[in-house]
């Protein structure tokens, strides 16, 4: 049985500003029409967005950062580590595939550190945006796992779960403010729950299909689906970039320093990807490039790594010049 | 938290010899610096600094791993960098990377080996390593095409080889002094009697050349688990992390780059 409290939000803040001595907070903050995840400082505590919905950045942005030297760098010493607070469960769910890329025989010292040293305060969904499909790739709106803590946000307060050891330390010392959840916040929590699980299901009914996507698409290798959702692609590799899971990286030693080693985020729908010093390429055609970024989601990563390389975050769609749609090339191929 | 080695970081070593080869392809003997230890069939990532990255096989006997032999063509921008070092210069290598070759399944074996072009410097070190127990196979047969003869990498060593194994060269285009055969690699399958029971084969080269070779080592019998390829394909990490080696969900870079014919045969694109 999970872990419950409640904590009223006018105690909230006092929490914070405690978290804030030990870790550099970094939350959802509004920006136009979106939510940017941006430190948190201590004169805009109450500008952070809990609910609503996921950031623009995935949270790769931050353990992989799109340019960094691997080989080179001095090791920063006292710097604060990372609290993320209001991440969504899209963002979540999407850790085990880098944590299973990066660690392992020949884990990455940089990821480590920094997934081992950031805390993950998640919280609930509550107005996805139109591109969310969580639902549609066997996901839901809210964290179930691999947080430290979990806010919902319920009347004046938050709900919070918790996720792990260090999580429940989290809140050492605010016995005072921190109450067992009632009956009625229960209810209110399941309720604001199955209203968001129901909201993304509706704005997702028409790309619904019952096969399950590795199916789905290892069954069309050759099919039209691809050509005709690729056609308006720019190859700008935003897809790519803005994907939770994707990781694809180069390496590049060009700099003036020796032994001095850059990695940066790549992206499969760039015609240079794979292409070698001789010339070849295996995916010489734009359609190509496409079939296999949705191969890579649903059949590679699964091999790798036994889950999915697509949480439904919508990003792809969001950030899409071509206005491709994910979900309906998807429901195509299930048609077809 | 115990500090994790970095998995990016090259180590020096310094380039001991260059030996040419053809026009385009020299071998570079390099001693690294520090530790280093490899299977044959295995790779490195060599680096020229400030410039770039490659994988390239060891072409050197894996029991001798104190100095190191990459036997490498020009064909881009850090291969060109990388010929225009001197001996005495210093490289980066990282590695031993991949899978290498599984010489215990080939014990009691015939093993023949279809060699195109640029593809025999792993090939050589598979060489080494099966004549240094060489009374555990049955049969050591290389078959080895090249363009044309200029084009023959290891020329000054053909002479021993061909004490010791079974060798049959040929080359696409012949000149006036060319003795052995004319034609693509392929043709010297014709000659040869096998113990298909009893036989595994080993395929390396450029990826026009893997194909057919493998399509004609099916014609003549060898069964798909029985051919062994070493795959190439676009590489950066060299450790299973950035994907752009990828064929269907295998990293070359990791679960091979030897790979059994049955293993990929399903697979669309392998030879792209």
């Amino acid at each position: 049985m999970a872990e419950r409290y409640y904590i009223g939000k006018a105690h909230w803040g006092s929490i914070l500003r405690g978290w804030m001595e030990k870790y550099t907070i970094l939350a959802p903050q509004r920006a136009h029409k979106s939510l940017h995840i941006q430190p948190v400082t201590q004169d805009h505590l109450t500008s952070i967005v809990y609910d609503e919905a996921r950031a623009a950045q995935p949270l790769k942005s931050f353990l992989l950062p799109p340019l960094e030297e691997v080989v080179g760098k001095e090791p920063s010493e006292n710097e604060k580590p990372w609290l993320f607070l209001g991440i969504k469960a899209c963002d979540l769910s999407a850790l085990p595939i880098l944590d299973q890329a990066f660690g392992g025989d020949f884990a990455d010292p940089l990821y480590q550190k920094r997934r081992e040293e950031s805390m993950l305060v998640s919280s609930d969904c509550t107005q996805p945006w139109e591109t969310c499909f969580c639902t549609l790739v066997g996901g839901q709106p809210f964290p179930t796992k691999g947080f430290d803590l979990n806010l919902s946000k319920v009347w004046d307060g938050f709900v919070v779960e918790v996720g792990s050891l260090r999580g429940k330390a989290l809140l050492d010392g605010h016995d005072e403010v921190i109450k067992e959840m009632v009956k009625e916040e229960a209810e209110a929590l399941e309720k604001m729950r199955k209203e968001t699980v129901k909201r993304v299901d509706q704005q997702n009914r028409e790309f619904k299909f019952t096969k399950p996507h590795r199916e789905v698409v290892s069954a069309h290798w050759e099919s039209e689906v691809w050509k005709e959702h690729a056609e308006t692609c720019v190859e700008c590799g935003a897809c790519n970039h803005a994907c939770p899971t994707c990781h694809c990286y180069f390496l590049d030693d060009v700099t003036r320093k020796e032994f001095v080693k850059l990695r940066g985020w790549d992206a499969c729908m760039y015609s240079g990807y794979a292409v070698t010093a001789g010339g070849g390429t295996p995916r010489p055609r734009l359609f190509e490039r496409f079939r296999n970024r949705y191969f890579c989601k649903f059949n590679y990563l699964d091999k790798n790594y036994g889950m999915y390389g697509c949480t439904g975050c919508g990003r792809c769609i969001e950030g899409c010049q071509g206005r491709i749609d994910m979900r309906a090339a998807l429901k195509d191929l299930a048609k077809a | 938290m115990s500090r994790l080695k970095n998995p990016y970081e090259s180590q020096k070593a310094v380039i001991e010899k260059i030996v040419p080869e053809t026009p385009g392809i020299k071998t570079f003997v390099v001693r690294p610096k520090g530790k280093f230890s490899f299977h044959c069939g295995q790779f490195a990532e060599l680096m020229v600094a400030g410039v770039g990255e490659g994988p390239f096989a060891m072409s050197s006997p894996c029991f001798k791993p104190e100095v190191l032999e990459f036997t490498v063509q020009n064909v881009g921008y850090m291969t060109a960098r990388l010929h225009q070092m001197k001996e005495g210069d210093v490289v980066g290598i990282r590695g031993p990377y991949g899978n290498g070759f599984p010489l215990k399944d080939f014990h009691g074996k015939e093993v023949l080996l279809l060699i195109g072009g640029v593809g025999f410097p792993p090939a050589r070190t598979l060489l080494y390593s099966l004549l240094q127990e060489k009374h555990q196979y049955k049969r050591i047969i290389l078959c080895y095409g090249a363009r044309t003869p200029q084009d023959i990498v290891y020329k000054y060593q053909i002479e021993d080889f061909r004490k010791k194994i079974e060798l049959h060269l040929t080359v696409d285009k012949a000149d006036a002094n060319w003795k052995e055969r004319e034609g693509v690699v392929t043709v010297l399958l014709d000659k040869i009697k096998v113990d298909l029971r009893n036989s595994v084969s080993v395929v390396i080269g450029p990826p026009i050349m893997m194909k057919y070779g493998t399509l004609k080592l099916l014609q003549v019998g060898y069964q798909p688990k029985d051919i062994y390829l070493s795959m190439e394909r676009k590489m950066y990490c060299g450790i299973g992390q950035c994907r752009h080696c990828m064929i269907d969900h295998y990293f070359i870079c990791k679960d091979g780059p030897v790979f059994t014919y049955e293993q990929l045969k399903d697979l669309p694109d392998i030879w792209e």
